[in-house]
C-alpha cells in the first residue's frame, strides 16, 4: 500500500541539495588549490568530494526504500511502480527513467571521483587539483539537474492510490539489472580520463606522466563500457524478440561512440607513452570520449530520437545541450591553446611499422566514429533543414561500417607482429608467412565444406590469420624464455604472459574480439528464419528442428495479475529438445504487447522462438522461428574481452617489473623509456 | 596562419550545438493519427454504470473520445477537470466519452470517486477492441468528432483547457 507522505523522500532530497553545496565547494576549493592556494584547500575539496559521494548515496537509498515501499507521494515512484511490483523490480527501477538513474549517475561518477581523488591525495600534486576541479565541475551538473530540471524527489499531490508502475521492457528481463549500471559506470568513468587530460594541458605537464596514470582509469571504464553493450545486445537478443541483437539503434550507437575513441585512445596513448608520438590525437581522442558521452546521454535520454530508450520529453535536454557545448568548447579551447607544447617531439618512424599501424587504428576508429555519428544524426539534420522525417537502418550502417572493422582486424594481427620504429621487408615475412598460410588453408577449407557467405569465409579467413601472429608471437617469446631460463613450455608461457601483463592482456582482448566477429559474421551471414501458422498438434521443420505447437494459454501472471500473458506452449526435437513456451506480454502502461522470445541456445547454434499472433478461438499461433548459428559465442567473446582487460590492468608484482622478457624488445632496449 | 588554428572550436561546436538544439519541440512519438479526416469507429459498449451506449445514440451532435485510466497519473488526473468542465459548458452540443484504457471497472470507479464524476459516460472497452480501432499508443489520447462523424482532431497526452478549446474548435463546437 502507499504509504503517503513519510520523511524518506525528504531525506533524498535534503541529501541531493548537500551534495550540491559540497560539489561547488569541492569546485571552488580545487580551482583555489590549482592557482596556488593554501594546499589545505586541497585536502578540504577532496573531503567535500568524498561528501558528495555519501550525499549521493543517501539519495539512491532514500529512493530505493521510497520504491520498495511504494511511496506514491513521490512522483517518480509513482510513474515508475506500482503495488504489485516486486521488491526486485522496485530496486532495479532506480535506473529505470530519467530522474532515476541521474541520481544513480551522481552515485557512480562522485565515486570515481572519490576513489581517485584518494588514491593520489599524496602524488602527482600539480595534476591533481586541476583533476580534482574538473571532476567536481562535472559532479555539480549532475546535482544541478537534480536540483532544478530533474527533481528525482519531486512530489505529487493529490498522492495516487495507484502507480503506473514500471516500464514493461524493464521488467520482462533480468539483464535489466545489469546492463544500465554497467553501461553507466564506464560512461562516469571516463570522467576521469578527460580530467586527467584537462589537468595536464592546463598545467602543461603534457609529457607521459598523465598518460601512465589514465592507462588503468581508461581501461576500467572501458571494461564496464564493453560489458555494458554487450550486456545491451544480449538483453536486446533475449527480451525484444526480433531474432538479432545489434539494430544500430540510436542508443546502441550512443553507447558505442564513446566506446570507439575509447579504444583509440588506449591504442593512441601506448605511442604517446612510448614514442612521445600521436600527442595531439591523444588528447583530442579523450576530449571526444568524454563529450560523446554526454552526446550519448543526451540522444538517449532527451527524447530527442525516438527509441526504446526515450522513455520521457523532458525539460534536461536543453541542461545536457549546455554541458555538451562548454566541455567540448572548453576543452577544445585548452587543447588548440597548448598545440605548440604539444606538437612535434615524437621520434621518426618507419612507414611499415607498429607506430603507423597504430596510427592507421586511431584513422580507422576515428572513422567509424564519423560514420556511426553521421548516421544516427543525419535524421535529425534532415528534420531540421527539410522537416522531413527518415530514418537510417542498419542496412546503411552494415555497408559503411563493415569494411572498416574488417580493416581494423587485419590491422590487429599485423599491429602488434611490427617492431616499433621501423620494420625490414625480411621480419615482415618471417612475421606473416605461417599465418597467411594458415588463414589461404582454412579458407580453402571452408570453401571446401561449401560455405559460401563473403563476409563470413573473409572473416574467418582474418580471424585465423590474427590468432596465428599471435599464437606465433607467444610460443616465440615462450621459446626463448624457455631456452635461457631453462624453464618447461608451460611455466615459460605462464611467465612471459603474467610479467607482460599488458600486451599479452591486449592480446587475450583481441582474441576476444576475434571470436565475437566470427561469432557476428556466421551467426548474420548463416541464420536461417521462417513464419510458421500451426494449429496445437500441428508441426514445422526449421533446419534439423521440429516444431509442434501443443496448446495456447492465456493466463494472468502469478507475480502481476495486472499483466496477461499470451503463450504458445511448443515441444522441439533436433539437436536440442525439450519443451518451450514462447509468449506475448500485455502490460497495462505499455501500448503494445511486449514480445517474450524462447531461446534455447547450444554452443553450436540457438533456437529461438517468437509468437508473433495467436487465435483465441481456433488456439492457432502463428511463429517465428530462428536458427542462429553460433550467436552463445558473441556472448563468450565479450566474457574474453572483458577478461583480458583486466588481465592487463591486474598489478604486476613490483619487485620483478623491470625484467625484459619479450626478446624483441630485449633487442631494442633503446626504445623502451616507459 | 598561426590564429586560424582557433577557428576550429566554432567549426566543432557550432554545428553540432545547433544540430542538437534543433531537436528540442519535436514530440518524436506525437504520431499525426491517420483516422484524421476518416469516418469515425462506430461502436455499441457497455458503460461503467452497466447501461449501453452506441454511436447511433448520439444523434449527429460533435463528440469527443477520451482515453484514459486509473492507473494513468499525473496526466489523466491533470485533465479530469478539464473534461468535466467541458461536458458541464457546452451541455447538449458536445458528447464527452470517456473510454477506460486497459483498467479495472472497479478502479475506474475509485478514481471517479476520488476526483469527481462529472455525469458522462465511461465506456468499458472488453478486450481493447476499441482503442485498437483508434490506434491509440497511451493514454491519456483524446479523439475529436464532429457533427458528421468524421475524426476532425486528436490530442495525444493530457488536454489543459486551452488545448480542449482550439481542438473542439476544429468540430466547431464553442464558437
Amino acid at each position: 500500500m502507499a504509504t503517503g507522505t513519510g520523511m524518506i523522500p525528504s531525506i533524498g532530497h535534503a541529501a541531493v541539495l548537500i551534495g550540491l553545496g559540497l560539489t561547488a565547494y569541492a569546485l571552488v576549493a580545487y580551482v583555489l588549490a590549482a592557482r596556488g592556494g593554501d594546499p589545505r584547500l586541497g585536502i578540504s575539496g577532496r573531503r567535500a568530494v568524498i561528501g558528495s559521494f555519501v550525499a549521493a548515496a543517501v539519495g539512491c537509498v532514500a529512493m530505493m526504500i521510497s520504491l520498495l515501499t511504494h511511496d506514491f507521494s513521490v512522483l517518480y515512484v509513482a510513474e515508475n511502480n506500482a503495488t504489485s511490483t516486486p521488491p526486485f523490480i522496485s530496486v532495479i527501477s532506480l535506473w529505470a527513467a530519467l530522474e532515476g538513474s541521474i541520481l544513480f549517475w551522481a552515485l557512480l561518477a562522485t565515486g570515481w571521483a572519490a576513489l581517485v581523488l584518494h588514491r593520489y591525495r599524496d602524488r602527482h600534486r600539480q595534476l591533481i587539483p586541476w583533476v580534482g576541479a574538473t571532476l567536481a565541475a562535472i559532479n555539480l551538473f549532475f546535482f544541478a539537474v537534480m536540483v532544478w530540471p530533474g527533481n528525482p524527489f519531486l512530489r505529487t499531490a493529490p498522492v495516487a492510490a495507484e502507480g503506473l508502475g514500471p516500464n514493461a521492457l524493464l521488467q520482462n528481463h533480468p539483464f535489466m539489472a545489469l546492463h544500465p549500471p554497467l553501461l553507466y559506470l564506464g560512461y562516469t568513468g571516463l570522467a576521469v580520463p578527460f580530467a586527467f587530460a584537462i589537468a595536464a594541458l592546463a598545467t602543461k605537464r603534457l609529457d607521459t606522466e598523465w598518460l601512465r596514470i589514465v592507462r588503468r582509469w581508461t581501461l576500467i571504464p572501458w571494461i564496464f563500457l564493453t560489458l555494458g553493450i554487450v550486456a545491451g545486445a544480449w538483453w536486446s537478443y533475449e527480451v525484444l524478440g526480433w531474432g538479432g541483437y545489434w539494430a544500430w539503434d540510436p542508443v546502441e550507437n550512443a553507447a558505442l561512440l564513446p566506446w570507439l575513441t575509447a579504444t583509440a585512445f588506449i591504442h593512441s596513448a601506448m605511442v604517446a607513452e612510448r614514442r612521445s608520438g600521436l600527442k595531439i590525437w591523444t588528447s583530442a581522442m579523450v576530449i571526444a570520449t568524454f563529450v560523446l558521452t554526454l552526446v550519448g546521454t543526451f540522444l538517449t535520454r532527451s527524447g530527442i530520437v525516438a527509441s526504446v530508450h526515450s522513455f520521457t520529453q523532458s525539460a534536461i535536454g536543453p541542461w545536457f545541450l549546455a554541458a555538451i557545448v562548454i566541455s567540448l568548447a572548453g576543452a577544445l579551447t585548452l587543447l588548440v591553446w597548448r598545440l605548440p607544447n604539444l606538437a612535434g617531439d615524437g621520434r621518426p618512424s618507419g612507414t611499415v611499422s607498429r607506430e603507423s599501424a597504430f596510427l592507421f587504428n586511431n584513422v580507422l576508429f576515428l572513422g567509424l566514429t564519423f560514420a556511426v555519428l553521421f548516421g544516427t544524426l543525419l535524421p535529425l539534420l534532415v528534420a531540421a533543414t527539410s522537416g522531413d522525417t527518415i530514418s537510417v537502418g542498419a542496412p546503411w550502417f552494415n555497408t559503411v561500417t563493415v569494411p572498416i572493422f574488417i580493416a581494423l582486424l587485419f590491422l590487429m594481427g599485423v599491429g602488434p607482429a611490427l617492431p616499433w620504429g621501423s620494420a625490414s621487408w625480411a621480419t615482415a615475412r618471417e612475421r606473416f608467412a605461417i599465418p597467411v598460410i594458415a588463414a589461404v588453408v582454412v579458407v580453402g577449407l571452408v570453401l571446401a565444406l561449401g560455405l559460401r557467405d563473403p563476409a563470413s569465409v573473409g572473416t574467418l579467413g582474418l580471424a585465423v590469420f590474427v590468432a596465428a601472429v599471435m599464437g606465433d608471437e607467444v610460443v616465440r617469446g615462450a621459446r626463448a624464455r624457455g631456452r635461457t631460463r631453462d624453464e618447461n613450455p608451460a611455466l615459460a608461457t605462464w611467465r612471459l604472459t603474467t610479467r607482460n601483463r599488458r600486451r599479452y592482456g591486449g592480446y587475450t582482448v583481441h582474441v576476444g574480439v576475434l571470436v565475437m566477429a566470427v561469432a557476428v559474421a556466421i551467426s548474420s551471414g548463416l541464420a536461417t528464419d521462417r513464419t510458421v501458422t500451426l494449429a496445437p498438434g500441428e508441426t514445422a521443420t526449421i533446419g534439423a528442428y521440429e516444431i509442434t505447437h501443443d496448446r495456447l494459454v492465456v493466463e494472468p501472471l502469478a507475480n502481476d495479475a495486472r499483466i496477461i500473458e499470451t503463450r504458445a506452449e511448443v515441444t522441439y526435437s533436433g539437436p536440442q529438445s525439450g519443451s518451450l513456451g514462447t509468449a506475448l506480454r500485455d502490460y497495462p502502461n505499455s501500448p503494445t504487447v511486449v514480445a517474450t522470445p524462447a531461446v534455447r541456445t547450444s554452443l553450436a547454434e540457438d533456437l529461438y522462438v517468437t509468437l508473433l499472433a495467436s487465435d483465441a478461438a481456433t488456439q492457432t499461433v502463428t511463429l517465428h522461428l530462428f536458427v542462429n548459428p553460433l550467436v552463445v559465442w558473441i556472448w563468450i567473446g565479450g566474457a574474453i574481452v572483458g577478461g583480458g582487460a583486466v588481465f592487463a590492468i591486474w598489478p604486476e608484482r613490483r619487485a620483478r617489473r623491470v625484467t625484459v622478457e619479450h626478446p624483441q624488445r630485449a633487442a631494442r632496449p633503446s626504445v623502451e623509456n616507459a | 596562419m598561426r590564429h586560424l588554428r582557433w577557428l576550429l572550436i566554432p567549426i566543432l561546436v557550432v554545428p553540432l550545438g545547433w544540430l542538437l538544439f534543433t531537436g528540442f519541440g519535436r514530440d518524436p512519438r506525437a504520431i499525426a493519427s491517420p483516422l484524421i479526416g476518416q469516418a469515425a469507429p462506430t461502436w455499441t459498449i457497455a458503460t461503467l454504470d452497466g447501461a449501453t451506449l452506441g454511436t447511433d445514440e448520439l444523434s449527429g451532435r460533435p463528440y469527443i473520445v477520451n482515453f484514459w485510466a486509473s492507473w494513468c497519473i499525473p496526466a489523466c488526473v491533470d485533465e479530469h477537470p478539464v473534461l468535466a468542465s467541458a461536458h458541464e459548458t457546452y451541455g447538449d452540443d458536445l458528447v464527452v466519452v470517456g473510454v477506460l484504457y486497459q483498467d479495472a471497472p472497479a478502479d475506474a470507479e475509485g478514481f471517479l470517486a476520488r476526483y469527481g464524476d462529472a455525469g458522462y459516460d465511461n465506456l468499458v472497452d472488453a478486450g481493447g477492441r476499441l482503442a485498437i480501432e483508434y490506434g491509440v499508443t497511451g493514454p491519456p489520447e483524446t479523439f475529436f468528432v464532429d457533427a458528421n462523424g468524421i475524426v476532425r482532431d486528436k490530442q495525444f497526452g493530457p488536454l489543459t483547457d486551452a488545448l480542449m478549446a482550439q481542438r473542439l474548435a476544429s468540430i466547431g463546437v464553442g464558437r
